[in-house]
């Protein structure tokens, strides 16, 4: 009898177990900018289908949620703005106050700030989110790209195409403080989460520079190697960390590979297959899924984070460029 | 009349003139804005199991030579071969790893060489284009004299400006023409590689 009791406790036990492991992930929305398509798609994590497609500016590219949820903002280039969208109803509402021909922007902790890279004028523009207004600009290099924000939010970094540097800006005094050279043509920047290195991604050097951000220093990069591929169908874009910054998954452009690199070695552990001319990437807040941009084949891949495998490939619209995930 | 001649002669010369920059060195006679990629490689399009031991065997499985030619022909919407690639797999049983690369063993070959004969093609009608350019240029010089010139031949121009006229619209139809195809390259590209993953993704 008691056996037979603890055998039902058990069997209950793993059933309420496998309910919990089958039990779909929590939903999330996910936007994609299409820089051909001048379109914006809306992915849902649960049906994994575009359930929408907005109709935005020319040339979308750079795009984020505001930290708030409520709205995604996309840089138009062709059109010299910011869209906003808004979230509820899906629909571009305003715009913004950016520079000629805006590329990626990144904003402050608090969702108030946000800085623009505008490719064609070597400035970045400061704008006051919640006033929709221009604040000022700061003077960086040629063709100005990669846009991030350090953890503490004292360090602004933008990296220029031309010059070939990471830039660190002072938030506070919006001055360069210091430039860091790093391989051809610097496509993105990010921090790790704690801080201690920023990695930048070169796509003509074929690299990706781990920089300490205190000593502005490089000290390590991360090299690619595909069998059968030439060394410049290696173009290192898009970086996404997992937040216990143990891996991260680089975008390779037209080797059509994410690469997954241990951290602490700084060494690829595994290159998967993605799409083709995969770009940028953004996590599901609940970090299981990756979601990959590819912008020849058209379509988004998703990669399950923990089984560093793809497991998903949705169309999107052409030529799929930015993604942002609702947090 | 002779206004719109000339007007026309112009128009088709500026074009001949964006037709005929390269925009890459090495590759002069490239008419397209899109890079030249000579050659896919397999490595760009593939991460399954390495393809050396059935390389030209795939043509000696009539069935896979069959699906091969079905799948490569870009009249065959894209959505329809990826299922007729996953019907074959999936009836394939015990031969299904091997059937799998013997298919994209086919395909790859088959559309890289789809691929070579479009570039070819593509890069003949250029020259021909520049060689249709000079002829205009050409043309519209003699024009030019023969409309200054005292007394004017009335015949000779009219025939000189008739000919002009064909010259440039068959040019402009021709650089219609290049563009559309130039487009071409990258969706053999697309193809190959939305049909290798399906592939890759059937073996796992």
């Amino acid at each position: 009898m008691q056996a037979e009791v603890r055998t039902r406790m058990l069997r209950a036990g793993l059933l309420s177990g496998l309910a919990l492991a089958a039990a779909p992930a929590h939903a999330f929305i996910a936007y994609v900018s299409n820089e051909k398509g001048n379109t914006v798609s809306v992915i849902d994590t649960e049906s994994w289908t575009v359930t929408k497609t907005i109709k935005v500016g020319q040339r979308p590219r750079g795009i984020e949620f505001t930290r708030d949820g409520k709205f995604v903002m996309v840089a138009v280039g062709d059109d010299d703005t910011i869209q906003v969208i808004d979230a509820k109803t899906q629909s571009v509402v305003d715009s913004l106050p950016s520079g000629p021909d805006p590329e990626l922007f990144a904003q402050d902790a608090a969702g108030k700030i946000l800085y623009v890279a505008n490719e064609n004028d070597n400035t970045v523009t400061v704008i006051d989110l919640e006033k929709r207004a221009r604040l000022g600009d700061i003077q960086v290099g040629v063709e100005p790209e990669g846009m991030t924000i350090s953890p503490d939010g004292k360090t602004l970094i933008n990296t220029s195409e031309t010059t070939n540097m990471a830039h660190f800006i002072d938030t506070s005094s919006r001055q360069i403080v210091a430039n860091v050279l790093v391989d051809a043509r610097p496509r993105f920047a990010e921090f790790r989460h704690d801080s201690s290195e920023l990695w930048v991604s070169s796509e003509i050097g074929g690299t990706v520079s781990v920089i300490d951000p205190r000593k502005h220093e490089v000290i390590g990069k991360v090299t690619f190697e595909i069998p059968g591929l030439r060394r410049e169908a290696i173009q290192p874009v898009g970086i996404g960390m997992t937040r216990d910054d143990k891996t991260a998954f680089i975008a390779l452009g037209p080797a059509n590979r994410i690469a997954v690199v241990d951290t602490a070695t700084r060494k690829v552990t595994k290159y998967l297959l993605v799409g083709q001319r995969v770009w940028h990437m953004a996590f599901t807040p609940d970090e299981k899924y990756l979601l990959t941009t590819n912008g020849v084949s058209n379509d988004v891949s998703v990669i399950d984070v923990a089984a560093q495998k793809v497991i998903k490939t949705i169309q999107v619209g052409e030529l799929p460029w930015g993604i942002t995930i609702a947090p | 009349m002779m206004f719109r001649i000339v007007t026309i002669a112009a128009v088709a010369l500026a074009v001949a003139g964006t037709a005929a920059r390269a925009a890459d060195q090495r590759y002069p006679d490239w008419p397209c804005t899109q890079a030249k990629v000579p050659e896919i490689s397999l490595a760009a399009v593939w991460a399954g199991p390495p393809l050396d031991d059935v390389q030209n065997k795939w043509k000696d499985n009539e069935k896979v030579a069959a699906l091969v030619a079905k799948l490569s022909a870009r009249k065959t919407p894209l959505d329809e071969a990826e299922k007729s690639v996953k019907e074959f797999l999936a009836g394939s049983a015990a031969d299904k790893a091997a059937n799998a690369k013997l298919l994209f063993a086919g395909l790859f070959d088959t559309l890289n060489a789809q691929r070579s004969q479009v570039m070819n093609g593509l890069e003949r009608v250029s020259r021909k284009q520049r060689e249709a350019a000079d002829k205009i240029r050409e043309e519209a010089v003699q024009l030019q004299a023969l409309q200054g010139a005292t007394p004017r031949d009335e015949a000779k121009v009219e025939a000189l400006s008739n000919d002009l006229i064909w010259k440039t619209r068959i040019f402009e139809d021709r650089h219609k023409v290049v563009r559309f195809v130039c487009e071409v390259p990258t969706a053999i590209d697309q193809r190959l590689f939305a049909l290798g993953r399906v592939i890759q993704q059937e073996m796992e």
